[in-house]
């Protein structure tokens, strides 16, 4: 008797109707699209290339209900987690879900918006652009945002207006008594010549399992600057699935910078899709894991056009037996002449038990460009442990420096004081951990 | 002050012994050169000292201040006033030399008892160390010996040395690698360090070194040991006849093994 194997979904791991039916028909639309496709994509196995080295487990044991049967508790004071650059342009979501009153939205420039997809429904902006870039092919993720999202964060800027402070999208995960899916989004339309800078972050309050979906959607018109740092620092049981997408045009630069600290398995994908010559992109990564964490970034840098430039610097630490996955694509299309892209991941392995893959893919088409791509991985150097050591310095506090050393770099081009500040602290953190070497 | 009694060391976990039986006394306020050919365990020598983990003492003593130090962790040693200038010094990338050197001088003033300084008295302290080698304050912000020349590495070691303050350190081939100004320079640095209170051993294989830098004692490592031990005229032996012609004499004589 031979028997046609039924392929799981996403489905198949969550548990009560996705309820979400937005008034607004852009997003109701979106919606529906996700139902569809979470019903007719696969969910990925280790037979899928994308998805060889990564262990699902930890989803597919679980039942994720939506937050609102999870029995979710309240955020309370989270005040320490905001930022004083960002004491006005702060929107804050719990769970995935709006909270108005931990939010604050003031003085913005006239016509800028930061605010709550939900009530922006038929914004123009809204109705053109969202969900447009963000169709990840075979992607059994993306879509269970799509199909249960109702919130999410919807930045409007528009033609040759700034935002002088950082705009803080702070997504908070409360403790809860069910496991639960959660689907923040982020809808970001940057018309010519704008200017901001995002921070998207994502903490976990508690020690619990949850399934964090987020998608965010990028888009920048001609001449668009923008910076944004996303920090997961979810719960250490948690897992983070997230799709950022950013497509540009002509002129327009978007410095991404993605630091991973938390969750029990964190799979990012990143994409740049250069959309028009002449853009400027960065898809920086700095991952520092330790116990059982997994980490998985697959990149797609996408070059379309000529005269593109891009920098993909892929930072990783892993202590104890976490295990750190690095793909990162680099497209470059048959017309897309002169392009300069850089990419480099480099992994600090601390522990014997850890482990590393890494793989650069370039698939290139056109015959002058200038693509440059390494991958190292190495343990602490004896010689410079030993140096700093002979000097005085114990030897874990020379360990320390090292590690610290290593992702000082990454820290650093957060470009906000306060956000700096609380990433060398969680960094000190990682090291004072026990560094095996 | 450091007295080091016939001291055997091998490679850890190889059976790779370098150190055949080394004999060396050094008492306060002196100066030591150590000259060999190259391979004869003079760096060994100098990191087994300083508490490399690369090698294991299997036999013989180092004992410090009447304190057997061979157990001890190389930050136990540098506490102690253990000081060693690397042969080759290591390019740390991503933290500067002012780091290292804040979190070295508070860490062995802590365990010395000493008062700490903190950062306003330490840059002052920095400047005022930079003079002894004349060095451009730049050096204190960039990254430890990241893209310095060699001549730089080396002045960069002595640097280390006058703001540590050590009682014994090593200088292994301090020289190497410095043209003739900067050789003045680090001598001269060198000389201002050196008191009545610290001692100083520098390997090299120069005489020249020795007209900057004068030694009280001179000792010919060859094989892992320390097979002759004079004053300054010995170096001029060698500078003359080569170690060949030494090893031959002292064969002739029965005195090497
Ligand atoms: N970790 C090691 N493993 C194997 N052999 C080693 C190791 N360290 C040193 N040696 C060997 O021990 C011998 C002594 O080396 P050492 O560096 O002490 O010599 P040296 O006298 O300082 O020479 P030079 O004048 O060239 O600096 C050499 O033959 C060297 O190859
Ligand atoms: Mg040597």
């Amino acid at each position: 008797m031979s028997e046609v194997a039924v392929k799981e979904t996403m489905l198949n791991f969550i548990s009560g109707e996705i309820d979400a039916t937005s008034d607004s028909v852009a997003i109701k639309a979106i919606n529906l699209r996700g139902r569809d496709a979470l019903e007719s994509t696969a969910f990925p196995t280790r037979k899928d290339e994308d998805w060889r080295f990564i262990d699902l487990k930890s989803i597919t044991r679980n039942n994720f209900v939506s937050v609102s049967s999870a029995g979710v508790k309240e955020a309370g004071d989270i005040s320490d987690h905001y930022l004083p650059e960002s004491l006005n342009t702060r929107m804050v979501f719990v769970n995935g879900v709006y909270n108005e009153e931990l939010s604050s939205i003031e003085g913005l420039p006239n016509k800028v918006i930061v605010g709550n997809l939900s009530e922006y429904g038929d914004h123009d902006a809204v109705k053109e652009h969202l969900g447009t870039i963000t169709n990840y092919e075979n992607d059994a993720f993306a879509p269970l945002n799509d199909a249960a999202f109702k919130d999410g964060a919807f930045i409007y800027l528009p033609e040759e207006t700034s935002v002088e402070t950082p705009i803080h999208i702070l997504n908070i995960f409360t403790d809860s008594d069910k496991a639960f899916y959660a689907t923040p989004r982020l809808l970001f339309v940057g018309e010519m010549y704008s200017k901001a800078t995002i921070i998207e972050e994502h903490i976990g309050l508690a020690d619990n399992v949850y399934l964090n979906v987020p998608v965010t959607e990028f888009r920048l018109f001609a001449g668009a600057h923008v910076h944004h740092a996303r920090i997961q620092r979810d719960s250490k049981q948690a897992n983070h699935v997230s799709r950022p997408i950013a497509m540009l045009d002509q002129h327009a630069e978007y410095h991404s910078y993605t630091i991973c600290l938390g969750a029990k398995l964190f799979r990012n994908d990143p994409r740049v899709i250069q959309n028009a010559q002449e853009v400027d992109f960065t898809v920086d990564g700095l991952v520092l894991i330790d116990g059982e964490q997994i980490a998985d970034t697959h990149s797609i840098m996408d070059h379309r056009f000529a005269h593109g430039k891009s920098h993909q610097l892929h930072k990783v630490v892993v202590n104890d037996s976490a295990h750190s996955i690095f793909n990162g694509k680099i497209f470059v299309a048959k017309d897309a002449q002169k392009i300069d892209s850089f990419q480099e991941n480099r992994n600090l392995l601390l522990s014997e038990e850890g482990t590393v893959h890494t793989k650069p893919q370039l698939e290139i088409f056109a015959d002058d460009v200038l693509c440059s791509h390494g991958a190292t991985i190495g343990h602490l150097n004896d010689e410079e442990v030993f140096y700093l050591h002979s000097r005085g310095l114990t030897e874990q506090k020379s360990r320390e420096l090292l590690v610290y050393a290593f992702a000082l770099e990454s820290v650093e081009s957060m470009e906000v004081d306060s956000v700096e500040k609380m990433l060398l602290e969680e960094v000190i953190q990682y090291t004072n951990r026990d560094l095996k070497g | 002050m450091l007295e080091i009694k016939n001291l055997h060391a091998k490679v850890e976990g190889e059976d790779i012994e370098i150190l055949k039986g080394v004999n060396l006394k050094v008492n306060a306020g002196e100066i030591h050169a150590i000259m060999g050919p190259n391979g004869s365990g003079k760096s060994t020598l100098s990191k087994v000292v300083s508490g490399h983990p690369e090698y294991e003492v299997t036999e013989g003593e180092i004992l410090f201040n009447g304190e057997d130090i061979t157990e001890l962790d190389a930050d136990e040693r540098a506490h102690l006033g253990l000081f060693l200038a690397f042969q080759y010094p290591v390019e740390v990338p991503g933290i500067t030399n002012k780091t290292l050197l804040r979190e070295a001088y508070n860490t062995i003033a802590r365990a010395n008892d000493r008062e700490e300084l903190d950062p306003l008295e330490f840059e002052d302290y920095l400047i005022e160390k930079l003079n002894v080698i004349e060095m451009k304050d730049e050096f204190l912000n960039r990254s430890i010996n990241t893209g310095f020349s060699g001549g730089e590495k080396k002045k960069n070691e002595i640097f280390q040395m006058a703001v540590l303050n050590p009682k014994l350190s090593f200088l292994d081939e301090t020289d190497s690698g410095l043209d003739i100004d900067a050789l003045k320079v680090v001598s001269d640095g060198v000389n201002k360090i050196a008191s009545n209170d610290n001692a100083i051993v520098m390997i090299t294989h120069y005489q020249r070194l020795l007209n900057y830098i004068k030694p009280d004692f001179v000792h010919v490592m060859m094989a892992g040991k320390i097979i002759k031990s004079g004053d300054i005229k010995l170096a001029e032996e060698l500078e003359a006849h080569g170690y060949d012609e030494m090893q031959k004499e002292l064969a002739l004589n029965g005195e090497a093994q």
